[in-house]
C-alpha cells in the first residue's frame, strides 16, 4: 500500500511519515503543494494525504487538479478547526474524508485503513459471499458453474454482497443501480432480483436472496 | 444423418445390409426409434393445447452410421460386434430434442423418464454442471424394456447454436493460431448464453404471470 503525505509542517510530516511506515505502508512525502501533486501525475497511490493549507499550491487546488484528470485516488484531507468552510469544500471538490487537525495518530490510522478498506471493496476485481464469486473485470456469477450478468445484473449482485447484512429496500436498490434511469420501478427491481435468483441456482450456488416485490432484499446462506 | 421427425417414421427402402454392426436389429432398433419420437410427438401437442406454447422448438434422430459406430468400438477398443454395438456403446440410437426455454427442457426431460417400459440407465445435466469448455446440455440413457439403448440429448436453441460452432472447432485442427483466443471466446460466449436463457425464462414466467 502506497500513501502520499502533503504536508508542510516538517515535524508533523516527519512524525505521521514514520508511523505511516511503522505500519507497513510505503510513503512518498511532499512539502508543498506542487511537489504533491507532481508526484500523484508521476506516480500511483492508494491514499493521498492532503494538508489543505501548503505553500505554492493548496491541498484543496492540488485535489481539484488530480480529480480533473480522473485520479481517482482515495483523498484524506487534514484541516484546522476552524476551517469548516474548507472541509465542505474539500468534501465537495470530491475528496473522501477529512482529519480536523490536531488529530490522535491512532485516528488517522483507523481512517487510511477504513479508506483502504473502502478503495480495495470498491476496485478489487472479485468479491465474494459464501460459495459465490463475482468478477468485475467479465461480469461473470461464477460458484460450481458460472454465467456472465448483464450490467444492471452485476450493480445489483455487488450491492448484495457488498451489503451482506443489510436489508436493502427497493427504494435504496433503485436509487443505487439505477439512479440514472427514472423510468425503473420497484417491478424492474423485482425482475432482475428474479433474473439473479434463477442465475444462483444455475451456477449451483446454495446462496439465494430473501425478501419479495417491493420489499427488501439480502442474500441468505442455506442452512447445511 | 440426423433427421426430423417427418421423415423418421417413413420405412426408408433399400437392401438391409447383411453384414451390418447392428445384425439384424436394424428394423427393431428404427422402431424403438419411432416410438419414443412419436412420444416426444405426443408431449408437444398436449402441451401446446394445455399451455398454448409447443415445449419442442425441433427433434431430431438418427441411428449411428455403420462407419461412426464401427470407428467407435475400434476408439474404446472394443470388437467390431453387435454385441458391442448395442451393449457397450449406448448411443447407436440417438435423440436430440430442442428447446425454446430452459424450464421446458427439464419438462421434456421428467416425462420421457416416465414410461413404464423405459428406464434411466444413466443421466448427466450439463446444464447444471457445463463442462468446462461451456458446453451444455442434458444428456441421458434410457433402455428399453427390449433391451435397447437410446441417448437422448435435450438443450435449448441457444445451446444447440453453441454446441453446433464448438463442434466445428474440435473438427477444425488446423486452426491452431487463434484456438485459444476461440476457446475463451467460446466459453465466454456459452455463459452470457446461459444466462440470457435464464432472462427468458424469467421474462416468459412474467408474462404468464408466474412469477411470484
Amino acid at each position: 500500500m502506497k500513501i502520499m503525505l502533503a504536508e508542510d509542517t516538517k515535524d508533523l510530516n516527519r512524525a505521521v511519515c514514520a508511523v505511516l511506515t511503522r505500519e507497513g505502508y510505503s510513503v512518498d512525502t511532499a512539502y508543498d503543494g506542487e511537489e504533491a501533486l507532481r508526484y500523484i501525475i508521476q506516480d500511483s497511490y492508494d491514499v493521498i494525504i492532503l494538508d489543505i493549507m501548503m505553500p505554492k499550491m493548496t491541498g484543496l487546488e492540488v485535489l481539484a487538479e488530480i480529480r480533473r484528470r480522473h485520479i481517482l485516488t482515495p483523498v484524506m484531507l487534514l484541516t484546522a478547526k476552524a476551517e469548516i468552510d474548507d472541509r465542505v469544500a474539500g468534501l465537495d471538490a470530491g475528496a473522501d474524508d477529512y482529519l480536523p487537525k490536531p488529530f490522535a495518530i491512532k485516528e488517522l490510522l483507523a481512517r487510511v485503513r477504513a479508506m483502504t478498506r473502502r478503495y480495495t471493496d470498491f476496485s478489487g476485481n472479485k468479491v465474494s459471499y459464501d460459495d459465490i464469486n463475482l468478477s468485475s473485470d467479465d461480469l461473470t456469477l461464477s460458484s460450481g458453474n458460472s454465467v456472465r450478468l448483464s450490467i444492471k445484473e452485476f450493480e445489483l449482485m455487488h450491492i448484495l454482497i457488498m451489503n451482506p447484512d443489510i436489508e436493502l429496500t427497493t427504494q435504496y436498490i433503485l436509487e443505487r443501480v439505477w439512479k440514472t434511469e427514472p423510468e425503473a420501478d420497484e417491478n424492474t427491481v423485482w425482475l432482475y432480483i428474479s433474473y439473479l435468483r434463477a442465475k444462483l441456482a444455475a451456477v449451483g450456488s446454495s446462496v439465494s436472496i430473501s425478501g419479495s416485490r417491493g420489499g427488501s432484499f439480502k442474500l441468505v446462506k442455506q442452512p447445511e | 444423418m440426423w433427421q426430423g421427425e417427418h421423415t423418421a417414421f417413413a420405412e426408408r427402402s433399400g437392401m438391409m445390409e447383411t453384414n451390418s454392426i447392428y445384425g439384424d436389429h436394424l428394423p427393431e432398433m428404427k422402431k424403438v426409434m419411432n416410438d419414443i419420437m412419436s412420444r416426444v410427438g405426443d408431449a408437444r401437442k398436449a402441451m401446446s393445447e394445455r399451455l398454448g406454447m409447443d415445449p419442442v422448438e425441433h427433434c431430431l434422430c438418427r441411428i449411428k452410421s455403420e462407419e461412426s459406430m464401427r470407428e467407435k468400438c475400434r476408439r474404446r477398443g472394443l470388437p467390431e460386434t453387435t454385441e458391442s454395438a448395442l451393449t457397450k456403446i449406448y448411443d447407436s440410437i440417438g435423440i436430440r430434442i430442442v428447446c425454446a426455454f430452459i424450464d421446458d427442457v427439464y419438462a421434456m426431460v421428467d416425462y420421457l423418464k416416465k414410461f413404464d417400459d423405459v428406464c434411466v440407465a444413466e443421466e448427466k445435466d450439463y446444464i447444471k454442471r457445463a463442462k468446462k469448455n461451456g458446453y451444455r446440455s442434458y444428456h441421458m440413457i434410457l433402455k428399453t424394456a427390449s433391451g435397447y439403448y437410446v441417448e437422448i440429448q435435450l438443450r435449448t436453441i441457444s445451446m444447440d447454436t453453441w454446441a453446433a460452432l464448438e463442434h466445428h472447432l474440435k473438427y477444425k485442427k488446423d486452426i491452431k493460431e487463434n484456438q485459444d483466443l476461440i476457446a475463451d471466446e467460446l466459453k465466454r460466449c456459452a455463459d452470457e448464453l446461459a444466462s440470457t436463457d435464464l432472462s427468458m425464462q424469467i421474462i416468459r414466467n412474467m408474462i404468464m404471470g408466474d412469477l411470484t
